[in-house]
């Protein structure tokens, strides 16, 4: 059955959550620093610092840098080639729950940015396209790992 | 068709070879995640991102709710979004200005205003009102720094009244989320004398108790705003004139300017409701409050 999980699952997905990891982490040390640190522009539509300041940045009071870190951590967790080859149906469950939950996040992020904050961060659209790349391959893979363990 | 579907589960072999199992197994449990399944998904969210873009790409043309007052001409929500989102580093950049009205604090021992745990901000006035036209911009700016707006709409102060026709946002009808505080307002009425927005029992006692020759120096006078139990002050935190002249759009586009008046008028009385603001909320959320201009002004404000 591991035959059918394509090769390319285990490090595609690793690779996405370490680069979703590092820009995670980039923002939340803008976060808790300046956020004329990040390296973007500030004026126009691409406005990283109207983004990262605004109401919406903070979700339930945390930080959304930081539980986009957090998630990523948790998706770097479960993307290694073990946590892969693992047997668990409950954690392949997990990972496909999980990447549904963080494009659900993302989904209402780029609706923030696009409809009530009117400007585009950069940075956190390559953490969406990240969140969007694992939502894909853990759909995709979903079927034939939940079908075997 | 009983029948049938057993004749098709007798089909399957009751012993297989390990090379048959490992090539294709004959009997696949059912998948609780069909392959279908997951291309809905993703089509699901391609197509809500592309929802979202176009609604971006293409939301220029009206207002949100449209507008209330008699003035008003479809103003293009991306100039409502110039309103809730000034940059932090414009706000920064200009600080409070000198020459705003002294507000003074209310009595220590004033009631706690509170719903559902948190903090009240409340504003009344009414839409042919030209000085609450002029209050509504710093207000809005100071507000979206804690919050989120929706629906909020636009209109002008009548066009019989002192500074005639000055565009502004409008309170009526819209709504305000925010995890640090409530924001209560009302617009009594149109900017033609119409009734608009009943008072609640709280603001009524609240305008009934404050908006007095005591706490503000003036008897039921509009705009009224409080901060929780902190700040009270009714009119407007500038002269309404330097707004003279000027559309929606171009009052919003300023405000991300700080070399402009508007800007160093608005967002500075702005910054001023936000120290305040931010007092009542313990000074979160820290991303704001934490702001040496802001640090500075409460320190003017406590007195």
């Amino acid at each position: 059955m591991m035959d059918r999980v394509p090769r390319w699952a285990s490090p595609v997905s690793l690779l996405l959550s370490l680069t979703g990891f590092a820009v995670s982490t980039y923002l939340t040390i803008a976060h808790y620093t300046t956020p004329e640190t990040l390296v973007c522009a500030t004026s126009g539509t691409v406005n990283c610092e109207r983004v990262t300041t605004s109401a919406q940045s903070m979700f339930l009071g945390i930080p959304v840098a930081v539980l986009g870190l957090a998630w990523f951590a948790a998706m770097t967790a479960l993307s290694t080639p073990a946590a892969w080859r693992s047997e668990s149906r409950l954690l392949h469950l997990a990972r496909m729950l999980a990447a549904i939950g963080g494009i659900g996040f993302a989904l209402w992020l780029v609706y923030a940015e696009l409809v009530l904050i009117g400007a585009i961060c950069l940075w956190c659209t390559v953490a969406h396209v990240m969140a969007f790349g694992l939502f894909v391959v853990s759909v995709i893979t979903a079927p034939d790992l939940l079908a075997r363990s | 068709m009983a029948k049938k579907k057993r004749k098709r589960r007798s089909k399957v072999p009751q012993q297989r070879t390990n090379t048959d199992e490992e090539m294709r197994p004959a009997v696949e449990p059912r998948a609780p995640w069909s392959r279908r399944t997951s291309s809905a998904a993703i089509g699901v969210v391609v197509v809500a991102v592309l929802v979202m873009v176009l609604v971006f790409a293409t939301r220029s043309p009206t207002s949100p709710k449209g507008s209330t007052g008699s003035g008003s001409t479809g103003t293009p929500v991306a100039a409502i979004v110039k309103v809730t989102s000034v940059s932090p580093s414009t706000l920064a950049a200009i600080g409070i200005p000198s020459g705003l009205p002294q507000i003074p604090a209310l009595p220590a021992d004033t009631p706690v205003v509170e719903s559902g745990g948190k903090p009240v901000v409340t504003y009344i006035g009414a839409e042919y009102c030209p000085f609450c036209a002029a209050e509504r911009w710093p207000v809005v700016v100071a507000l979206s720094r804690f919050g989120t707006f929706s629906d909020l709409g636009t209109t002008t102060s009548a066009s019989n009244d002192v500074y005639p026709n000055t565009p502004t946002p409008s309170f009526h009808g819209s709504s305000y989320v925010s995890d640090y505080l409530v924001f209560s307002a009302a617009e009594t009425e149109t900017a033609q004398g119409q009734p608009l927005d009943t008072l609640t029992a709280q603001q009524q006692q609240l305008f009934s108790t404050y908006d007095t020759k005591q706490y503000t120096g003036g008897n039921g006078g509009i705009p009224f705003t409080m901060i929780g139990n902190l700040y009270a002050w009714a009119g407007s935190s500038y002269d309404p004139g330097i707004l003279k002249g000027l559309s929606f759009d171009e009052i919003a586009s300023q405000l991300d300017d700080p070399s402009t008046e508007v800007a160093r008028i608005i967002d500075g009385s702005a910054n001023r409701i936000t120290a305040m603001i931010c007092l009542l909320t313990g000074n979160q959320p820290g991303q704001v409050c934490s702001a040496p201009y802001i640090q500075q002004e409460q320190g003017k404000l406590k007195g």
